[in-house]
């Protein structure tokens, strides 16, 4: 670890050429991220498509098995091309699952855990919601193509939790 | 006793008396077995990945994919970590000032942590706490497993006073002088680590201790996770920024050059310590019970952080600039060439700084929310911090070890071309790991999945599109068992080396405009006011406590609305032990 000999008026020069272009580089930076910044909270305001919103709460976790609207959940149809389901996280399955939905309608999860966390990824899509057992959560995802699509659990909850892997079937829309 | 006599011949410009080096010591070799531990689980997560179970042959030692996990994740992202953090960042402020820590409570940071360890490695060998080392409530762990982590986060904060005492009592004798630079950035990590901790610190004490301990019946999981992820963000700023430390107050030094700009140094600190806190609960973006709005907010002020990332880009890069064209290098990018890649601690850190790049722009990714729904949980976010705190923190450690093994023994190292080789198999080993691993996360491939159980044909229907980058996971991993069996031969060897006929001093670098030394007992006159070339900005940044407190009331500003519906709608979950 040695020291090399800088050439007279070298370690002068550098200093001032380091300072000029380090106030130009701080400068770059800023306006970059202010960019990145405002176009962030732009796609915010604009997308809430794939965001969490929040449907309530439950002091006993464990009593959403038993109680509607998730004991027994189905699709049920609440406008002319809209659907909801109540999408139940347990130990160490998906309920409703294998579950159909039609092509191209506005489909909302609502997502909750009757035990330990849970994550309710659909692979290949955006939808991506932490089962929390005490909170329910919801998205709404509009299957554009058919097809069968995996439900996977992102969220460690023990020893089966690779294998919590639900379906849902996308049935092809009637041709018009 | 000068620092530096004439040009080129380095003596040692501080003596650090045989308790200090002791203790550094220790700190080094706990943390170093505890990664040595993870290190050899690592590769067998990769395999699985790739396919490849071979957990059935590890009983009784490891049980399951999730309690070798549990071990993986606690003893590198915490034990390893926290050991030489706490080590280095009050080693390298005693030296730089030239004065001696407080050695009763440096050793009782090192006990305290060794006992929670113990307890930790108890609690996880045994299978009653495979809860990962995130440990959402309400998974619930063994009583051992949250006190021997309540330990651990307490020891980890012990640095903070020993670092404040150095500094109060150096400017006493240097009236007017401002803190000198390692001690800033040591005193600045230290004071950022006190706030983060508070999220974890009472998630333990208040929730989890007592639960574990039988005096409480249920636990509000979200409340835990939301504690988590205040100190869960940050923790990664504690990680990376000792490493920080390393590059820009001894890499420029161990390159042949100077630090180019000593005022922005202090900047990035300064900026980290109000940045990181605030944001912890980005990684909630998925989460219900928090407000989309707020989201919104968070996701806006997360890329504030990247500032500092910037900033120490360019000096760092400037810096070692300087060196190489030092060194005679010319053009473009034969200042980079010349560098002195032969060094392993040198080559390791450069390295290490290179991946970091990557792992900068992959971190504007998951921060920007839209891009992050895409990836959460997914093997993307493991390969994403593979590379920061994997490779970026890990190697630049490792890249200390090298020449603070010596310094620290006075024995030779062990075969610089095993180390420059154990060097380059990690970052090998990484990139190719990681790759595959942020690839196969677009395929949807969850994280923290024991894949390879599943019948094979259920792996093939669900992950087969992702076969390509699985298999190069497995590779990467192969690769790092390889770079982690050199890099211990080489501190093993390390250890018991022929005694060297001249001490290794610290290789603390000189800013442009900067002193050769700021130490208390070298022959410099004590006294001195402050050095004319230090700027405003410098002076400005000095006022650590002011920073601390403006941060403190931002974060409680950023957690109380957050925070809000959890304790009006709490819940009572019972305890799950499912592994
Ligand atoms: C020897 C090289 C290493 C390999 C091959 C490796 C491999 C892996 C893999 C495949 C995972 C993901 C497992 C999963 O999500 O199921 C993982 C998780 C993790 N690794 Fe590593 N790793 C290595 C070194 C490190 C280092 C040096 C650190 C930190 C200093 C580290 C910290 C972590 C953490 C904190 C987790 C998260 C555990 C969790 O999700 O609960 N690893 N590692
Ligand atoms: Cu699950």
């Amino acid at each position: 670890m040695s020291d090399s000999a800088a050439p007279p008026g070298f370690e002068e020069a550098f200093h001032q050429a380091a300072e000029r272009h380090e106030r130009v580089w701080v400068f770059i930076a800023i306006v970059l991220l202010s960019l990145l910044m405002a176009g962030t909270l732009f796609f915010v305001v604009l997308d809430y498509g794939v965001v969490v919103q929040t449907d309530g709460y439950r002091a006993d976790p464990a009593s959403v098995a038993t109680t509607p609207p998730f004991a027994d959940a189905a699709l049920v149809r609440t406008g002319p091309n809209a659907y909801a389901v109540h999408m139940l996280a347990h130990l160490w399955t998906w309920t409703p699952s294998p579950l159909h939905v039609p092509q191209g309608a506005a489909i909302t999860f609502y997502v909750t855990s009757s035990d330990v966390l849970h994550g309710f990824e659909v692979q290949g899509t955006t939808i991506n919601v932490t089962a929390v057992p005490g909170i329910v959560g919801s998205v709404t995802y509009t299957f554009a193509h058919p097809g069968t699509y995996y439900i996977i659990c992102n969220e460690f909850c023990g020893i089966e939790h690779q294998a919590m892997i639900g379906r849902i079937i996308v049935d092809p829309a009637r041709p018009a | 006793m000068s620092a530096v006599v004439g040009r080129g011949i380095a003596l040692p410009a501080v003596h650090a008396d045989a308790a200090e080096r002791r203790t550094m010591l220790a700190f080094l070799v706990w943390g170093f077995s505890a990664l040595l531990i993870g290190a050899a689980i690592g590769p067998l997560q990769a395999l699985n990945y790739g396919g490849i179970d071979a957990y059935p042959y590890l009983h009784p030692v490891l049980q399951t994919y999730y309690q070798g996990l549990t071990v993986h994740g606690v003893l590198n992202g915490y034990i390893f970590t926290f050991f030489i953090t706490c080590g280095l960042l009050v080693y390298l402020p005693a030296r730089e000032l030239g004065l001696s820590p407080n050695m009763a409570l440096w050793r009782l940071c090192l006990g305290t942590m060794a006992v929670g360890t113990l307890m930790l490695l108890y609690a996880m060998f045994d299978n009653s706490s495979s809860v990962l080392w995130t440990f959402y409530p309400p998974l619930k762990g063994s009583a051992f497993f949250y006190l021997g982590l309540t330990l651990v986060v307490v020891g980890s904060l012990l640095p903070l006073p020993i670092v404040l005492d150095l500094r109060a009592r150096w400017k006493a004798l240097r009236p007017g002088a401002l803190t000198p630079l390692v001690t800033y950035m040591s005193a600045a990590t230290m004071l950022m680590w006190l706030l983060a901790a508070i999220g974890a610190g009472i998630e333990l004490v208040v929730q989890l201790d007592p639960w574990a301990l039988g005096l409480t019946d249920t636990v509000d999981p979200m409340i835990g996770r939301t504690l988590f992820w205040w100190t869960g963000h940050p923790i990664v700023y504690f990680w990376l920024m000792p490493a920080y430390v390393s590059w820009y107050a001894l890499l420029p030094k161990q390159a042949g050059g100077k630090l180019v700009s000593d005022p922005m140094a202090r900047l990035t600190f300064a900026l980290l310590l109000v940045f990181s806190l605030p944001v912890g609960s980005h990684h909630q973006y998925d989460d219900p019970g928090i407000s989309p709005i707020w989201k919104g907010i968070l996701a806006a002020l997360t890329l504030s952080v990247a500032l500092p990332s910037l900033i120490t880009a360019f000096t760092l890069g400037l810096s070692l600039e300087y060196a190489g064209r030092l060194r005679g290098g010319r053009g473009w990018i034969g200042w980079f060439t010349a560098l002195p890649w032969r060094n392993a601690s040198v080559a390791a850190q450069v390295l290490a700084m290179l991946t970091f790049i990557f792992g900068g722009a992959g971190g504007i990714v998951n921060g920007s929310w839209q891009l992050d729904n895409l990836v959460h949980n997914t093997t993307w976010i493991p390969g994403h911090f593979h590379i920061t705190v994997g490779t970026a923190t890990a190697m630049t450690f490792m890249g200390v070890a090298f020449w603070m093994l010596p310094h620290l023994t006075g024995r030779a190292p062990f075969s610089p071309r095993l180390a420059l080789a154990s060097v380059w198999l990690w970052f090998v080993g990484m990139s190719v790991f990681a790759l595959g691993m942020h690839w196969s996360g677009l395929h949807g491939v969850p994280r923290r999945a024991w894949v390879s159980y599943l019948p094979h044909s259920v792996y093939e229907r669900v992950y087969g599109a992702a076969h390509l980058p699985l298999l190069l996971v497995a590779a990467g991993g192969v690769i790092l068992w390889l770079a982690t069996i050199a890099f211990y031969i080489v501190f093993a060897g390390s250890l018991f080396g022929r005694r060297l006929a001249t001490p290794v001093a610290i290789p603390f670098a000189q800013a442009f405009g900067g002193k050769e030394s700021y130490a208390i007992d070298d022959t410099e006159p004590a006294g001195v006011v402050a050095d004319p070339h230090l700027s405003p900005l410098a002076k400005l940044l000095d006022h650590l406590g002011v920073l601390t407190l403006f941060t403190a009331c931002v974060t409680l500003a950023a957690y109380i609305p957050i925070f809000w519906p959890f304790i009006t709608h709490m819940t009572a979950a019972q305890g799950w032990k499912v592994w």
